[in-house]
């Protein structure tokens, strides 16, 4: 016969305790993010600026090792967000993994595009800023030599400035999330079709693009993660280790900023329509970029889910290039999990330290 | 997330479900998006967008210019000097630095006083310094 057991009540005091004590956490949370309280630190790294020109900054990060390897890490950001995404929040930043690992790292970061930039071109990126920056680090390491890294489209110019400079110093050229192969670009490229854009209306009246309408096109890329993250972090209101992350990811992804317009034409025209880098028929100012002179050392990390950069536009960039030591590594995950979150602490960053530590002396 | 003491939550399948649900409808939405109708749609959108736009800064242009305070092409303008100044005077340094340079005297020197050694070697498989 079955016996009935006594509910213990010291046990449901606890439950009903733990409960409480979650749910003015949940709340207690939650209002942090209203009222923007405790924001996370981000792009937190010690550094100095080296070099300043209109929006530009050449930044070098102050070397957390007595004895670095010799050749400097420079990494060029995208035109298209914040460059803190390299320097997330301390324990979550790659610029510390590697200044940790002893690399002498800076960053040329081009800052928020003002109206008067709307006339910038790829030309004016990587034949001007770019080999200015550059000589501003060989002046500050007294080092000759470079590796470039550049995150998506900071890949580009990497791959451009090679590709246009052949005799430039670049000892390594590390591309994460590169897209070269703009068939791959998936909706970017259907929306970009010539048939139904008016490009030249659309930069003619914005100048630079606006910080809006790139975010909505990044959102609609995946419509209703918006709506599913906040669901999510209704559930997670009570983790802080959740609602930190969340906060910052929320940051990043909706800072955008404006893209400057003739880069804009010039990326839509050459690039989505003609795919001219996959073709090599990309020319800046005039000149050819040509891939195949590519010859340094190339790494260049993917990620097989990306929705930004799809697997399909970054493959092919390792058979571009005509370096000899060349590899790539395609991780799980999504566009930013190759530079934050457990995949690029765990995976991507030690592959990358380890590619470039001997490379470096 | 599960509960931290690992009891079996009954959430996790309305989690599964929710991130299933999202996938599904991601994709659903992408499809719809795909299309050549969607395209038109996005063109005029932007073609709608930038009318508008065009048309504001036609309209603030002339309020401004009316109450004679500077408009928006104005400040473009100013900014663009600027930037032409800055450039001249960022070139003219770096003429000055390469100058100095070549007649050997000390100028251009980095802003960053930051010297440390650039002996490091990578790890052997033992875990020592090659």
């Amino acid at each position: 016969m079955a016996t009935l057991r006594t509910p213990d009540v010291n046990q449901m005091l606890q439950a009903a305790q733990a409960q409480v004590q979650r749910n003015l956490r949940r709340a207690q949370r939650g209002l942090d993010i209203l009222l923007a309280r405790q924001e996370p630190p981000v792009g937190a790294t010690p550094k100095d600026v080296i070099y300043s020109r209109g929006t530009l900054r050449l930044y070098r990060y102050r070397p957390m090792t007595d004895e670095v390897y010799r050749v400097p890490i420079v990494c060029v950001m995208s035109l298209v967000s914040k460059p803190w995404i390299l320097d997330l929040t301390p324990g979550q930043s790659l610029i510390e993994y590697l200044l940790r690992q002893g690399f002498d790292v800076f960053m040329v970061d081009w800052g928020v595009p003002r109206p008067e930039d709307k006339g910038l071109r790829l030309e004016d990126y990587v034949l001007d800023f770019m080999p200015r920056c550059l000589e501003e680090v060989q002046k500050a390491t007294g080092e000759p030599d470079y590796t470039l890294f550049g995150y998506c489209m900071g890949g580009l110019f990497g791959l451009m400035y090679k590709g246009l400079l052949h005799d430039a110093p670049v000892t390594n050229l590390v591309c994460a999330a590169t897209p070269v192969d703009m068939e791959g670009m998936g909706l970017f490229q259907r929306w970009a079709d010539p048939r139904f854009i008016d490009l030249d209306h659309l930069v003619d009246t914005v100048g630079n693009i606006p910080p809006d309408l790139m975010l909505r096109a990044f959102e609609m890329l995946r419509p209703v993660e918006r709506w599913v993250s906040y669901v999510r972090l209704l559930d997670n209101l009570w983790d802080p280790m959740f609602v930190y992350g969340y906060r910052i990811m929320y940051k990043w992804t909706n800072e955008q900023i404006p893209f400057p317009g003739e880069a804009y034409r010039q990326f839509i025209r050459e690039l989505m329509w003609q795919n001219k880098l996959m073709k090599g028929q990309m020319t800046v100012a005039g000149r050819r970029v040509d891939l195949s002179a590519v010859t340094c050392p190339v790494l260049h990390v993917m990620a097989e889910h990306d929705h930004i950069a799809p697997f399909a536009a970054t493959r092919p960039l390792i058979t571009l290039v005509g370096s000899e030591d060349k590899e790539d590594v395609v991780l799980k995950g999504g566009h930013v999990s190759l530079v934050a979150g457990k995949n690029a602490v765990g995976r991507a960053w030690p592959k990358m330290a380890e590619w470039l530590s001997v490379r470096s002396t | 997330m599960p509960d931290s003491d690992g009891r079996s939550d009954v959430m996790q399948l309305w989690r599964d479900w929710l991130t299933a649900s999202e996938r599904q409808w991601n994709n659903f939405f992408n499809d719809a998006m795909g299309t050549d109708a969607f395209g038109r749609f996005m063109g005029g959108y932007l073609e709608a967008y930038s009318g508008i736009q065009r048309l504001l800064n036609q309209s603030m242009e002339r309020y401004l210019n009316t109450f004679n305070l500077p408009t928006h092409s104005d400040i473009v303008e100013l900014g663009e000097r600027l930037r032409a100044v800055e450039e001249r005077l960022a070139s003219l340094e770096s003429s000055f630095g390469n100058l100095a340079a070549a007649a050997g005297l000390p100028g251009g020197a980095p802003v960053t006083q930051i010297r440390p050694r650039r002996t490091r070697r990578p790890r052997t498989p033992t875990g020592d310094n090659a």
